[in-house]
């Protein structure tokens, strides 16, 4: 019967596809051999299992608009969708997923990864690099008379709660610690500014925070005085009222004085002589005198305009600064520059600096982002998912195969037969759309498999009743067929016109079950209807003329 | 042959009344129970918020725990060494608006204090407010959504009079559904959304299939009444219906029992779906149809209404009596 021989070797086809599909290949991906990432081959089955299964990071990122408004958002957004890309692939994770999600998201995942701080820190980090000059012309002290009066009328942030206990307990001690600090530094210090004016021993809000540093710009705050620095320099009024052509930043680390413990501040010339935009290479690397630093090399036109800046400021101080805080200490410029410079990191971990190298050399985002949303899974709670999920499946499978085999016996039995078919289908279908498979779709997998049954069900009964009426069983079986088709497919339409609803309004793990549950009923609706039937032809054409059906 | 409630002539309209009085009493409960202890319990994917699931080395002191992450919600999950700590307060919520890890990181750092390194922190989710407000709405779209797509589908591939029964039979089963997760207490995540989609889209399929018995027991026998077909499809059926959803049961069972914490609450809507969609495609949705073809007779070829009302009343009439067969014979009448 040709009929039989076509729909036997479209099955076979099929099922020839399937394996195929789920075969293990060799792939090149990015795997992790002895803590690094190595580009290698491996073998494994074409099944992405989902961060919920695999362990992983899912941040979704936003514009940080807390520090003004962003113009061209969207534009915005690609840019900085560029740049977190290009981090993600150098940061070393296999399969990595960086996207925009509507107009003002990207989500990044990261399948695999141990260390989510570190995640964060690179893939939010601005790494907006500005070399600067500080400031030659004491503009700070000179304006600080004002400054201080305005602090006056503005009062201390004592009574609005801005800040924490400790700032308020330490501003009266503050008297106390100033005399013999200042002793202590001056002590330390190998370059003195002997033209600078003094600061006014009496003190104003402002003044009396400050102490000279060692070179010109440069001013230092003890630590337990550095939420009241924040406060008043936060103030609009005064931010007002600074020096023009001036800006102040926040050195990036801590020093330590006679035992007290001092925060940098400097004042910069607002005019930048350049910026990261020209870095063409960075790498960490670890030297006897800085310690931990970044050395980078700026490409053709960047080292041109550097030698030109550089040249016209020698014997000045350059602060390299990084997001707003300047690194390290400012060396004193000896010559001009060209295209190499390195940025100090003192103490911090050869980790930080290959970061630091990593972000310098993807470029800057060109916006703050936020993360908006953060989901970890650890890779242990994703494996005790994965056996979890299994175990309930194989139940759930052999449970639906006794009831089949129990109530149908042999026609039960024809059904388990698709039903296994059914089941590969379906893998071979999420391998071949590139689904994900995550927890929800492990569960829309059973369910397909307790509602797969259903179109059987559906069909033997309805055999069964056209056997009860008298009919013969080629009849009953093509009766039973032709009648239970309509509520199949309306079954199966309905179902699927929600998981496409699901999918089209859902997030990862949910869209993963949507998914699975179209897979699962399309697979259903070949494997009960074709497949089931094909079998019930074949049994019909060996057992010619068959009086009895066992159903 | 091994058959199960075969040939069936159960009077299932006939005890309308009481499931409505059942069902209705369900949902008022489960009303009531929003009216005394406000809404639903939302995952912090909807609300915003921070959660943590922590593994200890050592099984720790809930109190203690508690002493440590002050505001946190804390849950025992699965084995005694494992917690889920919730951070949903509003201030919470509204500091992780800047930036969503912040609370994480605090909860992580006051454990550090206390515990050191006994302990693991194996899942973390911060939802910062506007994403959770975003996936909310999504969710609720996707709901109507759903309804409406199935509603179109079936005055598509059935007549008005039955997509309108079937469409308010799902919303008895979202009311019905919504009552037990609050009654339940169950957390609603996105996953359990998606378990109440799934639940939706069961029992319409339940329903449907009763339908399509009935439009075409309608053409087969044009002069019997609305009643009687109604069932006779229901009893036709019967057999499909116990074992589908015998299949599905154990599929949801297995999920219940073997697949863990993290679904389990998707388990138990699905689990108390496969009920629903039994009762509600039979009590629910079967009795509006009647309703509805009532209020709306249909006219045959012959203009000719179906003999609903005559039905009806014969029902009312015999309210009163045990369950019985509706016709004496055990084979089916004209069909041999």
């Amino acid at each position: 019967m040709t009929n039989l021989k076509y729909r036997f070797l479209l099955i076979a086809g099929l099922v020839v596809a399937s394996v195929w599909a789920l075969w293990p290949r060799t792939v090149i991906e990015r795997v992790k051999r002895d803590g690094v990432f190595v580009y290698d081959t491996v073998r494994r089955v074409p099944l992405k299992k989902g961060l919920d299964l695999q362990g992983g990071m899912y941040l979704a990122l936003e514009i940080d608009e807390s520090r003004g408004a962003v113009a061209n958002k969207p534009d915005a957004l690609d840019r900085a969708l560029k740049v977190v890309r290009t981090r993600i692939d150098e940061f070393g994770v296999s399969e990595p997923v960086v996207q925009k999600v509507g107009d003002d998201r990207i989500i990044v995942e990261l399948p695999g990864i141990d260390d989510p701080e570190r995640a964060e820190q690179v893939v939010q980090k601005s790494a907006f690099l500005q070399f600067m000059i500080t400031d030659e012309s004491n503009a700070l002290e000179r304006a600080l008379p004002r400054l201080d009066q305005i602090a006056r009328d503005v009062g201390g942030p004592t009574s609005s709660g801005a800040l924490g206990d400790t700032a308020r307990s330490t501003v009266s001690g503050l008297e106390k610690l100033f005399t013999p600090d200042t002793a202590a530094k001056a002590a330390d210090t190998t370059k003195s500014d002997s033209a600078a004016p003094a600061i006014p021993p009496t003190g104003g809000p402002i003044s009396s925070l400050l102490q000279r540093g060692d070179m010109p710009g440069e001013f230092y705050i003890t630590a337990a005085n550095v939420p009241r620095a924040e406060y008043f320099f936060s103030l609009p009024q005064i931010q007002q009222a600074m020096p023009p052509g001036k800006t102040i930043r926040w050195g990036a680390d801590t020093l330590s004085i006679g035992g007290t413990v001092y925060r940098t501040l400097y004042v910069l010339d607002a005019r930048e002589i350049l910026n990261g935009e020209w870095i063409q290479d960075a790498k960490p690397n670890n030297t006897p005198i800085d310690g931990t630093v970044v050395e980078f090399q700026l490409n053709n036109e960047g080292g041109r305009r550097f030698r030109t800046e550089t040249a016209k400021h020698i014997q000045d101080y350059m602060a390299i600064v990084l997001d707003d805080r300047v690194m390290g200490r400012p060396p004193v410029i000896q010559s001009a520059i060209g295209t190499r410079g390195q940025i100090t990191l003192g103490r911090r971990d050869l980790q930080q600096a290959q970061d630091l190298a990593l972000v310098l050399r993807a470029g800057a985002l060109p916006v703050p982002l936020k993360i908006a949303e953060v989901r970890n899974i650890g890779a242990s709670l994703g494996q005790d998912s994965i056996n979890r999920g299994t175990r309930a499946i194989a139940i759930a499978v052999a449970a639906v195969i006794v009831i089949m085999l129990l109530y149908y016996r042999f026609s039960g039995l024809l059904a388990v037969g698709a039903l296994i078919l059914f089941v590969l289908y379906t893998l071979a279908v999420l391998a071949g759309f590139n689904a994900v498979l995550t927890l929800p779709g492990l569960a829309g997998l059973v369910l397909s498999v307790g509602m797969a049954v259903d179109a059987n069900v559906l069909i033997f009964e309805r055999i069964r009743e056209e056997l009860a009426r008298g009919k013969t069983v080629r009849t009953a079986i093509d009766e039973g067929f032709h009648h239970a088709l309509s509520a199949i497919v309306d079954t199966s339409v309905t179902t699927i016109l929600t998981a496409a609803v699901l999918y089209q309004y859902g997030t990862g793990p949910v869209r993963g079950f949507a998914v699975t549950l179209i897979a699962g009923i399309a697979a259903s609706l070949f494997a009960a209807v074709f497949i089931t039937r094909t079998f019930y032809l074949a049994w019909l054409s060996r057992t010619r003329g068959a009086q009895a059906l066992s159903i | 042959m091994f058959r199960i409630l075969h040939d069936t002539r159960f009077d299932f309209i006939k005890w309308w009344r009481h499931a409505a009085i059942l069902t209705v009493a369900f949902i008022v409960l489960g009303l009531g129970s929003f009216a005394l202890t406000g809404g639903l319990n939302l995952s912090i994917e909807f609300t915003g918020g921070t959660l943590v699931q922590v593994r200890f080395a050592q099984p720790p002191d809930p109190a203690e725990l508690r002493s440590t992450i002050g505001n946190a919600e804390i849950t025992q999950f699965g084995d005694p060494t494992e917690y889920t700590l919730r951070i949903q307060s509003a201030e919470a919520i509204a500091e992780q608006a800047s930036a969503a890890e912040g609370v994480a990181k605090q909860v992580e750092a006051s454990l550090r204090d206390r515990y050191g390194d006994g302990f693991t922190i194996e899942r973390t989710e911060a939802v910062g407010p506007k994403v959770g407000a975003e996936l909310a709405r999504g969710a609720v779209i996707a709901m109507f959504l759903a309804a409406l797509v199935t509603l179109a589908y079936l005055a598509f591939r059935f007549e008005w009079r039955f997509g309108l029964a079937a469409v308010l039979s799902t919303a008895h089963d979202v009311l019905v559904t919504m009552a037990f997760i609050k009654l339940a207490q169950i957390e609603v995540s996105l996953t359990v959304v998606a378990a109440i989609l799934t639940l939706l889209g069961y029992s319409g399929n339940d329903t449907i299939i009763i339908f399509d018995r009935v439009r075409e027991n309608l053409k087969k026998a044009r002069k019997e009444p609305l009643y009687d077909t109604l069932n006779r499809s229901i009893n036709e059926t019967l057999p499909r219906s116990v074992l589908t959803h015998a299949t599905t049961l154990a599929a949801t069972l297995a999920l219940l029992i073997f697949a863990g914490e993290v679904l389990r609450p998707f388990a138990w809507v699905m689990t108390f779906g496969v009920f629903v969609a039994t009762f509600s495609s039979i009590y629910v949705a079967s009795p509006i149809l009647l309703y509805i073809e009532r209020q709306f007779p249909r006219k045959d070829a012959t203009g000719k209404g179906l003999q609903v009302s005559a039905s009806a009343a014969r029902a009312e009439s015999q309210a009163e009596s045990a369950p019985r067969p509706v016709r004496g014979s055990k084979a089916p009448a004209g069909r041999r």
